[in-house]
């Protein structure tokens, strides 16, 4: 590990990696403020919902970033425990990160819309119950990572978590379905009516859709860079202490 | 494979043993099951529910707060000492370790289950209906709860919050056994038709497995220096 991370400490990839980050993450924010003036100023509003309709742009990113970013915690992390490659511990927590931070954006507006359409903030439905619990796994993943002595335990018992949670979310998904689900059905890639969207509302959602993406990439590529430095700073450290 | 059984036997045979002699887990559960069945007693109404009604879902809690009591403790006595040290250095596979756990914790975790149904069954004037059915709900549940418990006890001794961390890595992983093992009790105890509890309890075998086998394929990550 040593050698390898020497190998990169010297300069260009770390660089190439805080260039690439700034850009994903500019382009980003700039697709988010695009995205914004379409959604306030723009788009038509939907005639039965209202106004309301309008959190469903910035819902259906949110709820995709999340999973997204669960999805590259447990493969990367199934794929550390493998390799034993630091880099992919590095690329699980700053997924893991940037799907947490998506994860609680879905499930506050989520909320707000919930108590406009349904007159609820909260039910026990099981699209909600199960982003509830992966916001959950996401906290026991952080929570058992800080909690170590020894920092290569944490990482090793997060990816542990990572992998059975990503696991176990089918059977929760299976299970909650149990209930009757009052969620909204698919209007974009529903089978029988294939993109259905109005143009402008398709427009809008491509916008929030592609701008939430880039700006997920670019936060996960800047805390990964981040975990980079840390672990680099450790090294120095540590061959200082022994020099 | 018989080699393999033998070794998983004496991992679990062991820990009985020191279960046996000391008492003290299955003293902990018991105790624990039984004070909550009590609690649970005069924190309910019967002018407002009758007990029968939600006496299902009380007794899958007592059992998961029972279980994580004792199953937090699967490796607190081999913490001391390095005595785990001892038992990786010996030639058990780490699946075989692991399995052992499982299976002493489990057969643990059975007896209180058993005092579980005769508390309530006793407290709440519950009348099981199919007892057997009843029992073999509860014991696929809890071989599923064992299985991720173990696991994850592994990972909460090893850090420095402890026990006080396992519930918090086991609650949302446990929503299908609580959703599965609770609608099957409660249709059992309103005598429902044994087709009708079917597709739970295929669940609840469904996430036993996975359960196992995940446990040991992951089990070597958790103890490995």
């Amino acid at each position: 590990m040593d050698a390898e991370l020497g190998a990169t400490k010297s300069g260009g990839g770390s660089g190439g990696m805080q260039r690439f980050a700034i850009v994903l993450t500019l382009v980003g924010l700039i697709g988010v403020l695009i995205f914004y003036w379409q959604v306030f100023f723009w788009v038509n509003t939907e005639r039965t919902m209202g106004v309301a309709q309008r959190i469903f742009y910035l819902h259906v990113p949110a709820a995709w970033n999340a999973e997204l970013g669960f999805g590259i915690t447990a493969l990367c992390s199934a794929i550390y425990l493998w390799l034993k490659d630091e880099r992919l511990d590095w690329a699980a927590v700053a997924a893991a990160e940037a799907g947490m931070v998506f994860a609680t954006l879905l499930l506050i507006e989520g909320s707000l819309w919930a108590k406009i359409a349904w007159g609820t903030y909260w039910t026990w439905e099981p699209r909600l119950t199960l982003t509830l619990l992966l916001w959950f796994i996401f906290l026991g993943y952080f929570m058992v990572r800080r909690s170590t002595d020894n920092s290569e335990h944490g990482k090793r018992f997060a990816a542990v978590l990572a992998i059975v949670g990503s696991l176990d979310i089918p059977l929760i998904h299976v299970s909650v379905l149990w209930f009757r689900s009052i969620h909204p059905k698919p209007v974009i890639m529903s089978a029988d009516q294939p993109m259905n969207l109005e143009g402008d509302m398709l427009v809008t959602f491509f916008t929030a859709l592609i701008a939430f993406t880039l700006l997920f990439l670019g936060l996960v590529a800047f805390r990964y860079g981040l975990e980079r430095s840390q672990a680099l700073v450790a090294q120095r450290l540590r061959r200082e202490r022994s020099a | 494979m018989s080699l393999y059984l033998t070794q998983l036997w004496a991992v679990a045979w062991k820990d009985l043993v020191v279960e046996f002699r000391s008492r003290e887990r299955v003293g902990a559960m018991a105790a624990f099951t039984a004070l909550v069945g009590i609690l649970f007693n005069f924190a309910i109404d019967p002018t407002v529910v009758r007990p029968e009604q939600i006496a299902s879902g009380l007794i899958w809690l007592t059992l998961i707060f029972a279980g994580m009591l004792g199953l937090g403790r699967t490796f607190e006595i081999e913490a001391q000492d390095g005595a785990l040290q001892g038992v990786l250095m010996t030639p058990i596979p780490r699946d075989a370790l692991f399995l052992g756990k499982v299976l002493s914790n489990y057969l643990i975790m059975m007896a209180v289950v058993l005092l579980a149904m005769g508390v309530f069954g006793v407290l709440f004037a519950l009348d099981w209906g199919n007892p057997a059915v009843v029992l073999a709900t509860l014991s696929l549940g809890a071989l599923g709860f064992t299985a991720v418990g173990t696991l994850f006890s592994a990972v909460s001794s090893g850090t420095a919050m402890g026990g006080t961390l396992l519930p918090i890595l086991l609650f949302p992983l446990l929503v299908p056994v609580v959703i599965y093992g609770t609608s099957a009790t409660n249709r059992l105890l309103a005598d429902r038709p044994l087709s009708e509890v079917d597709g739970q309890l295929r669940m609840l075998g469904a996430f036993a497995l996975v359960s196992l086998f995940v446990g040991a394929g992951l089990f070597r990550y958790v103890v490995e220096e």
